[in-house]
């Protein structure tokens, strides 16, 4: 029989596996073929000046077992739905032609660590020898900010202990001279401790750190380096790309921003009538104002871990947007009690505490949205937010203040129907802007606002347009503004509701499944 | 939740600390144990050795054995979370007896008669072959070993097999076929010897992740994988051969046709170590590469280059798992791939060998020892001497000895339709999942007078249908050995008492034999698995599994030792079969067989037209009545999927996470979630077979292989729907559920 493709592999020089390569048996007789591999493992030497540890991260052995996730959770002690190592797993190419690759992740130790920079109570250490992002429990208050500022999931959050957990490079076990819980587990070997100079890294890191289904390295500069195959198929991406849903609703957060948003709305057009020279039921209207501005504090702390240490949020001022949220409202309380009180002694000043309880609240108020201006929730990270929240004070303040018998009620309204418009406009135009964005994270949240929370949406809108312009402008007695208001708030509430669940965090790559059970 | 934990005083520091313990170093302080007992990992054949660290009279954590020559440390993500198995809320702990159509707690007195007086009152009025037995390999050898004359020799009855029947069995046929008996010739050692690594249906990255060590620490070799679908283990190789659903025979007799064309095989070992080489060229004359080609879908080009790889290969392996066995020709594929081996002389050498990766942690074990398929010692029934051998070992007249193998699993199951069998016993198998083609299964069991299920979990879906249920001690909470894939005995320790009143099998088997009546006769002053396993020693020598040379403490002291092992043996070194080329049939010559290749047997048509494609995935055991219960392995595999490609989906307008309905002749699964992957080509889609709730034997079909009567469950006929909006409930089991972790707790 012919033959020609044997030629034509001799002729092209294809070789074959004839290898004489077929290793003795150990003389010993037990089997020791493969080497211990843990001398190389971990680093062998002390780190030097500029230096830290990083993971090293081989694509091309990993077989997707999962059993680095195991172990951690083991060594950590951690239930099985919190996992701070995971595996997620990218795809391409075409039937044959089909890789699936898998992408094993626990913390990067990032050189700009996001999770630290955030934290208002300053748990995160990176250790200045080895340059592991430490997390401490004992000083988090389960306030979660870290967990919005890692673009890779890494800090979770454990609700039954109140507060956060990460991987710390199990570096008391590094200490030890051993190897951490998945690099030990590991059967192929391909999770490794390295060494690596961090001035160098910084010029080099995006061939290294980088990879498809994973969010960029220039978010916070990771050191974790990864090894990819030769060549990956052009469509490689990410499996869980059409497994995405809401987030969690932080109702306390939905409150307290709303509620914080109201007090300051509403305490801004009591100064503004002061100045403009109304006076009736003002010290009634602080007083209301006051209450709901307590209401909201109160309802911040119920979205801490550990609310008895609220306290200590106020540490990072000089850092974290979330530590100055605290110290501004903190701030705004405290002057705006001192307003009402004048008000309602009608002592002389209150000119002053009133132009300073404004100043404090809106300064509040915009630090509160530069929490949610975050690299890792590109939803969120738009002069949008900032927008809704100014516009939900606009709007419900004048409301409020309209309902409560202020003078000028045809100014209130009038602000309030802007305000109105202004915020059903921030959202139309913010819609547009996801549909329209190439950035999955954006499309998908589009794609959740368009499809699973679309009636939520709708309503939001009506609430909206009824609430803010329509019952206003209808009629105008304390029936009617009462409805306006009740409506118009459901409506900011509905709204921060959708602007909490809407949005689509960055994060590695996941698991195709979606672990639930047939839709009804 | 406490006060002092909602306002945040209250950490839970206590059990999130962390200690060092001496010598595992820093971990969580919940993990350290007071001390660590070595035994073997309980799911699957690798056989890997590990250590389970016990506090308080608890199992706390694992790790595996580094001195272990299988696994050398490391383990796979079931056996890194085993130890959690032990603790299952859904362990079986008293004796149940179905009174008043409930199951009721009894004592373990009342079970044992109640079991000795319906199985005999059946036997009395039925004849002795009325009942019937199923058991596994997930017993140790001792148990087996005790069981195998209990049923055969105490209860009488021919009609007991186990689930390796499910499994191995067409592994067992081909070689007992080819070599004259059963035994997988290789080791191990051999992947990291081997030039060429041929892989037949074998996903190992999924199923023995702890072989993958050895492919990679095997820099020079080859590995070639054959498989319809693209797996783990397809995407490692260096030559990936996506052949269409059974289209393995062909395959191999390609390779054997360009082989004998090149002059790519060895006749001088053809001609002295084989018959019926004759038959077997004149077989493959007309698969040549146009023929094979057009089969398998392979290019001519791929299948050449693999012939010729394997051709100048100095040391090729050829390994094999369910893709082969799970097939009407099983037996005869594994009789191809030795054909192959044989033809080109490459058995019985370093880094050469065909070599079966076996399933269960002990199937081998029931092999070896079970009288199921054969007598202990792979003595056939047929054979006059073998009979009056183990009639003289077991000091009995040899007439009491079986003359011929009784029913196999799938045809005790007919006999229970055909109320031939009236009474049944499961041990330690879950066939209400893992039986292909459920409703005749179910419909079997309805039919019997008498259901005993012996299991260390209840309930599952074949224990709630039980009318006894006999809690049984698992893996950590008995004594005895397992045999690896590779030949390997190993010891398997207990670390902790069985719960409630749970009993070791062993002890199970041995009480009912003293109830019987026949305690004294079969088990003489037998009181622990060390006094079996001293009597198998016995019956195994001189066999070709031979264990003489064996026991307990040289076990232990190695980790583990490769049989043949006999009395005065000293040297502990990987060990193969049929170095010498001889083999165990009458003449000492391995036999070649011609084979033809088939299609199989549900072919797709406009109704059906999928071929559905069933296995595994790394995170499940079997039928998850263990790894369910272990919520980490839960949270990462937490439902069954439909693997298909995106070409089919859109013709079927189907979207990806998509609920689907698996429609057969036979059955239907509801509300599978849709994957939508090249993985799998069009026309073919995939299914793990783990999940109870959305289970595939529902729509699987009874077709068996006619040596090994091993089921076909790789290739049936299938129709993919979306799964109808109303339907709320999945099919199956909606009762059995894994313990569930939500995501969302994760951002509250």
């Amino acid at each position: 029989m012919q033959l020609p493709l044997l030629e034509r592999v001799k002729k092209q020089g294809i070789t074959f596996a004839m290898t004489p390569r077929i290793r003795s048996g150990s003389s010993t007789g037990t089997y020791c073929a493969v080497p211990d591999q843990s001398i190389t493992k971990i680093p062998q030497r002390p780190l030097a000046h500029g230096e830290q540890y990083r993971f090293h991260f081989d694509m091309t052995k990993c077989i997707g077992c999962k059993c680095c996730v195991v172990a951690c959770n083991e060594q950590n002690g951690n239930p099985a739905h919190i996992n701070w190592r995971r595996v997620g797993e990218i795809e391409g190419g075409w039937y044959p032609n089909t890789q699936r690759l898998h992408l094993s992740m626990g913390c990067n130790h990032c050189l700009e660590p996001t999770c630290l920079t955030g934290c208002p109570v300053d748990a995160y250490t990176k250790d200045p020898l080895t340059g592991v992002v430490i997390h401490n429990a004992q000083t988090c208050i389960g306030c979660q900010y870290c967990t919005w500022n890692c673009s890779y999931g890494v800090p979770q959050y454990n609700s039954e202990r109140g507060v956060v957990g990460k991987c710390d490079m199990c570096h008391n076990r590094l200490a030890e001279g051993r190897e951490p819980a998945c690099v030990g587990a590991c059967p192929e070997g391909a999770i490794q401790i390295e060494i690596v100079n961090i001035a160098e890294w910084k010029r080099n890191y995006a061939a290294s750190a980088n990879a498809p289904g994973l969010p960029s390295a220039d978010d916070s500069l990771s050191t974790t380096r990864i090894t990819l195959p030769a060549s990956l198929p052009p469509d490689t991406r990410k499996v869980d790309l059409n497994r995405v849903r809401p987030e969690h609703p932080h109702w306390p957060l939905v409150f307290m921003t709303v509620l914080t948003q109201l007090s300051v709305g509403a305490f801004a057009t009591i100064w503004l009538l002061q100045i403009l020279g109304e006076q009736a039921r003002l010290n009634i209207a602080a007083l209301v104002s006051l209450a709901v501005g307590g209401l909201a504090l109160a309802a911040s702390t119920m979205h801490l871990g550990r609310p008895i240490h609220a306290y200590r949020a106020l540490k990072m001022w000089k850092r974290s947007w979330l530590s100055r949220e605290v110290l501004l409202f903190g701030l705004f309380s405290k002057i705006a009690f001192a307003y009402a009180a004048l008000l309602w002694l009608s002592w002389p000043g209150s000119h002053v505490a009133g132009g300073l309880t404004v100043f404090a609240g809106v300064a509040g108020v915009t630090a509160s949205a530069c929490i949610y201006l975050v690299r890792p929730r590109p939803a969120w990270r738009s002069r949008h937010t900032v927008a809704e929240f100014y516009l939900a004070g606009a709007l419900l303040g004048p409301l409020l203040a309209a309902n409560l018998g202020l003078g000028a009620r045809q100014w209130l309204i009038s602000a309030a129907v802007v305000a109105a418009g202004l915020q059903l406009l921030n959202l139309l135009v913010k819609f547009l802007w996801l549909v329209s964005s190439d950035i999955f994270e954006l499309k998908a949240s589009a794609r959740l606002l368009s499809a699973q929370l679309r009636p939520l949406l709708l309503m939001r809108c009506v609430l909206l347009v009824v609430g803010g312009i329509v019952l206003p402008l209808q009629s105008q007695s304390a029936v009617s503004l009462a409805v306006a208001f009740a409506t118009a708030f459901a409506g900011e509430i509905l709204g921060r509701y959708l602007f909490f669940v809407s949005v689509v965090p960055k994060n590695m790559a996941a698991s195709y499944l979606s672990g639930r059970k047939a839709a009804a | 939740m406490t006060l002092k934990r909602q306002l945040g005083l209250d950490i839970l520091a206590g059990k999130y600390s962390y200690g060092t313990d001496p010598v595992t170093g820093f971990t969580s302080a919940q993990k350290i144990p007071d001390r660590w007992v070595a035994t073997t990992c309980g799911y699957c054949s690798v056989g890997c050795g590990m250590l389970v660290g016990v506090k308080d009279g608890k199992a706390v954590s694992v790790r595996g054995n580094p001195d272990h020559p299988v696994n050398r440390g490391l383990l796979c993500p079931k056996g890194l979370s085993e130890h959690h198995t032990i603790e299952a809320e859904t362990r079986a702990r008293y004796p149940l007896l179905r009174k008043n159509g409930k199951l009721t707690r009894i004592s373990w007195d009342e079970a044992l008669e109640t079991l000795v007086a319906k199985f005999r009152g059946v036997q009395k009025k039925y004849g002795p072959d009325a009942l019937g037995v199923l058991s596994t390999g997930q017993l140790v050898t001792e148990e087996f070993y005790a069981l195998g004359k209990l049923v055969q020799l105490g209860f009488g009855t021919k009609n007991y097999d186990g689930n390796t029947t499910l499994c191995m069995a067409s592994a067992v046929s081909g070689y007992k076929r080819s070599f004259g008996s059963d035994g997988p010739p290789g080791a191990y050692e051999d992947l990291e010897k081997a030039d060429v690594i041929l892989l037949l249906g074998a996903n190992v990255a999924d199923n023995h992740p702890i072989l993958c060590q050895r492919l990679e620490a095997n820099q020079s070799k080859i590995l070639i994988v054959a498989d319809p679908r693209v797996t783990k283990t397809a995407m490692m190789a260096d030559i990936y051969l996506p052949l269409k659903p059974r289209s393995d025979i062909a395959l191999i007799n390609g390779l054997i046709h360009i082989l004998l064309e090149q002059d790519l095989v060895d006749r001088r070992y053809i001609a002295q170590h084989t018959t019926g080489f004759d038959a077997l060229e004149e077989s493959v004359r007309k698969y040549t590469p146009e023929f094979v080609s057009r089969i398998t879908g392979l290019s001519q080009e791929q299948f050449l280059r693999t012939a010729l790889l394997y051709g100048h290969a100095q040391a090729p392996f050829i390994g094999w798992t369910m893709g082969v066995n799970h097939s009407t020709k099983g037996t005869e594929t594994v009789n191809a791939i030795n054909n192959l081996a044989l033809v080109t002389g490459k058995i019985g050498k370093p880094g050469a060998s065909p070599f079966s990766i076996t399933g269960q942690c002990n199937a081998m074990g029931t092999r070896e020892a079970g009288f199921t398929s054969s007598i202990p010692g792979y003595r056939k029934f047929e054979s006059v001497r073998d009979r009056e051998e183990i009639a003289r070992l077991w000091n009995m007249a040899p007439g009491r000895i079986p003359t011929s193998r009784g029913l196999a699993y799938p045809d005790i199951v007919e006999a229970a339709l055909a109320k031939k069998i009236r009474a049944l016993w499961v041990i330690a198998t879950n066939p209400v999942v893992s039986f292909p083609n459920l409703g005749i299964l179910q419909q079997s069991l309805e039919a019997l007078d008498f259901f005993v299920v012996q299991d260390g979990f209840h309930p599952t879906p074949t224990s709630e249908l039980a009318d006894l249920v006999l809690p049984a001690a698992i893996w950590g909470e008995k004594e005895g050995t397992y045999t690896n894939s590779e030949r390997r005995v190993s010891k398997v320790n207990a670390a902790v008492p069985a719960p409630g009143e749970a009993r070791s099998d062993f002890d199970i088997f041995l009480a009912i034999a003293e109830t019987l009546g026949c305690r004294e006769e079969l088990f003489p002053d037998w009181h622990g698995p060390k006094d079996a396993f001293e009597e198998w020693k016995c019956v195994s020598a001189g066999r070709l599994c031979d264990y003489s040379g064996l026991d307990y403490e040289l076990i232990e002291k190695h980790g583990g030792i490769q049989w043949p092992f006999p009395t005065g043996a000293t040297e502990i070194a990987t060990s193969r079969l049929y170095t010498d080329g001889r083999f165990q049939t009458e003449d000492g010559k391995a036999r070649l067989f011609p084979i033809e290749w088939e299609p199989f047997p549900e072919q797709p048509n406009d109704d059906y037209p999928f071929v559905l494609n069933t296995g595994r995935t790394v995170e499940h055991w079997h039928t998850r009545t263990k790894t369910a219960q272990v919520a980490i392995l839960q949270h990462l595999s937490p439902n069954a999927w439909l693997e298909m490609n995106p070409r089919d989906a859109d013709a079927l307008k189907l979207q990806p996470h998509a609920h689907v309905d698996i429609v057969s002749r036979r059955g239907r699964t509801s509300g599978v979630e849709l994957r939508i992957t090249e993985m799998i080509a069009p026309g073919q889609v995939f299914m793990p077979f783990h999940f109870a709730e959305t289970n595939v034997n529902q729509v699987t079909q009874s077709a068996f292989d006619p040596f090994s009567r091993e089921p076909n469950y790789k290739q049936c006929a299938v129709r993919v729907e979306q799964t109808p909006p109303s339907s709320t409930k999945a099919s199956g089991f909606g009762w059995f559920r894994g313990k569930s972790t939500t995501a969302q707790e994760r951002r509250p």
